[in-house]
């Protein structure tokens, strides 16, 4: 493992300082769980200087604001999200999918802003390949095994898909994030903060963050009435792995009519990916048993697989008619 | 840039050689299988057979945005091709792609084949051989950009060859053309990183 030094700073403000007085060679430390297993996998793109935010005490927490906004600190333990009385209450599919990520002990480990914010698990990056987030130009997964962790949705350059289940299961419920800048506080939606493989500060990234910006929270706004919601993920192992597709599926359901549907696709793509065609099909329909069947044939016409991702698609699809179906049941 | 058939460079190789056609599907490697051949001989009256080829080449639907965006970027694109001029003149304007290129470079204007035109297009555009890339999707294609001192970049058209291929340590690779200009972004990004 490469040198590194550990800055503790005590407010947001100072981590910025310290990021943007190091460049891309900084990078925040928060639960480490990503972080310290790039820098062991000896990632060219893991930094050399670590900015510890567990040291600036007003990042961790789980509160409810007037307005009915459910604000959860970027430092917050994925086991605190999962125990939390007030999202089990108010927002019981998000508990449900966060309870899916990795193992109980990494739970207790890993913060939200970390779980949103990690790096892509290609065998091939973590394997110390030099590719294009490795100092290379060439991506292994697109000509290798790619069955598992790679895009079956086309890609750009990096074919990795997006690890995170969080971000899946927070876009149903257009939560947004807070961003400090040295400009000042910015706010994304969960979606614009994850569009996928782009090119940030010279790496290829699947986020927005610059180099000296943190993501300092996690919004929730009320949920909507008469809304229905459920998180599958489907993983080569039962626990503590990532998934070869999830789907967060969200139904606004009134006199059994769909008002407004939220899909969301994990493990596909380099994103967590919205697919508004079904989307748009569900809206203004009845929830029925064939409903699956229908939104099924329409859903991914734009899938790409890579040789042998194939299947991907189909359990994509597998999943859309399980959640509808689970939906529908629970009318 | 295109899809071409193997059967016209198949029957070129054969006419050199006097032997039975090697079936390859592949169009490229059928092609650098002729160039082997015609380096070892004087016969280059099958000019009419390139055309053929080249008449039956489609295009790949990303060529023309990924051309059209690396003209955007002012980045200068040149041909340095073994085969013919009329071969390479013929799939240009079939397929209206003329107007993207600064300069082509043939066989014979470049008076040889394999590494000779592509040594032609640097000097011409008085270029470093490490400024400049080649786009290639064959082993023999590899060689070749390494002998004048190119970055060779693999086009990864078949995953399966492509791995094979990724053994000779390419600069890079692509999947699709149309990740040409993201590829050149990342370059210059990664040259301007923030320290």
């Amino acid at each position: 493992m490469k040198q590194i030094s550990i800055y503790r700073p005590n407010t947001v403000e100072e981590a910025i300082q310290i990021l943007s007085q190091h460049g891309t060679e900084a990078g925040v430390y928060a639960g480490g769980t990503d972080l310290l297993v790039r820098l062991k996998n000896r990632l060219t793109q893991a930094p050399s200087y670590l900015v510890d935010i567990k040291t600036i005490d007003n990042l961790r927490y789980i509160k409810e604001d007037a307005q009915g906004n459910v604000q959860i600190g970027a430092a917050t333990k994925l086991a605190e999200i999962a125990e939390s009385d007030l999202l089990k209450k108010r927002y019981p599919m998000l508990v449900q999918a966060i309870n899916m990520i990795s193992s109980p002990e990494l739970r207790n480990a890993s913060t939200i802003g970390g779980d949103l914010l990690q790096e892509v698990w290609c065998q091939y990056l973590r394997g110390g390949y030099s590719c294009w987030r490795n100092g290379g130009y060439l991506c292994y997964g697109a000509i290798g095994d790619n069955s598992y962790y790679h895009s079956a949705m086309g890609g750009r350059l990096c074919y990795a898909v997006y690890p995170g289940d969080a971000a899946v299961a927070l876009i149903p419920f257009d939560a947004y994030v807070k961003l400090a800048t040295p400009a000042g506080a910015k706010e994304l939606t969960v979606e614009q903060l994850v569009p996928g493989d782009l090119l940030v500060d010279g790496r290829i990234q699947s986020h927005v963050v610059r180099f000296n910006e943190i993501l300092t929270e996690v919004i929730l706004p009320p949920p909507k009435p008469n809304l229905r919601a459920s998180f599958e993920k489907l993983r080569p192992r039962g626990v503590w792995d990532f998934a070869m597709a999830s789907l967060a599926l969200s139904l606004q359901v009134r006199d059994n009519t769909i008002e407004n549907a939220r899909a969301v696709f994990g493990g596909i793509a380099g994103r967590p990916l919205r697919e508004r065609t079904v989307e748009t099909f569900l809206n203004g329909k009845k929830l029925s048993v064939d409903l699956g069947d229908q939104a099924v044939s329409i859903a991914l016409a734009n899938a790409a697989p890579l040789k042998y991702n194939a299947t991907k698609i189909d359990m994509a699809k597998g999943l859309l008619a399980s959640g509808l179906a689970k939906l529908n049941a629970n009318n | 840039m295109a899809e071409f058939p193997s059967e016209p460079f198949l029957e070129i190789a054969a006419r050199l050689s006097g032997r039975q056609k090697n079936a390859s599907r592949s169009g490229s490697r059928s092609y650098w299988h002729m160039l082997n051949l015609m380096q070892m001989s004087d016969n280059g009256a099958l000019e009419a057979l390139e055309i053929e080829a080249v008449e039956r080449a489609c295009p790949y639907e990303d060529v023309i945005p990924a051309l059209a965006e690396l003209k955007s970027m002012d980045i200068s694109l040149f041909i340095a091709s073994s085969l013919s001029n009329a071969a390479i003149e013929c799939f240009l304007a079939r397929n209206g792609l003329r107007e993207y290129f600064s300069s082509v470079w043939s066989r014979d204007n470049a008076k040889g084949i394999k590494a000779v035109p592509l040594q032609s297009a640097l000097d011409g555009a008085c270029l470093e051989a490490p400024q400049a890339m080649f786009l290639t999707d064959t082993a023999e294609g590899l060689k070749v950009a390494e002998s004048v001192g190119v970055n060779p970049i693999l086009m990864m058209n078949d995953p399966d060859e492509s791995r094979r291929l990724a053994m000779h340590n390419p600069a890079g690779g692509i999947v699709s053309l149309h990740e040409l200009p993201d590829f050149i972004r990342v370059v210059r990004a990664k040259n301007l990183r923030p320290r």
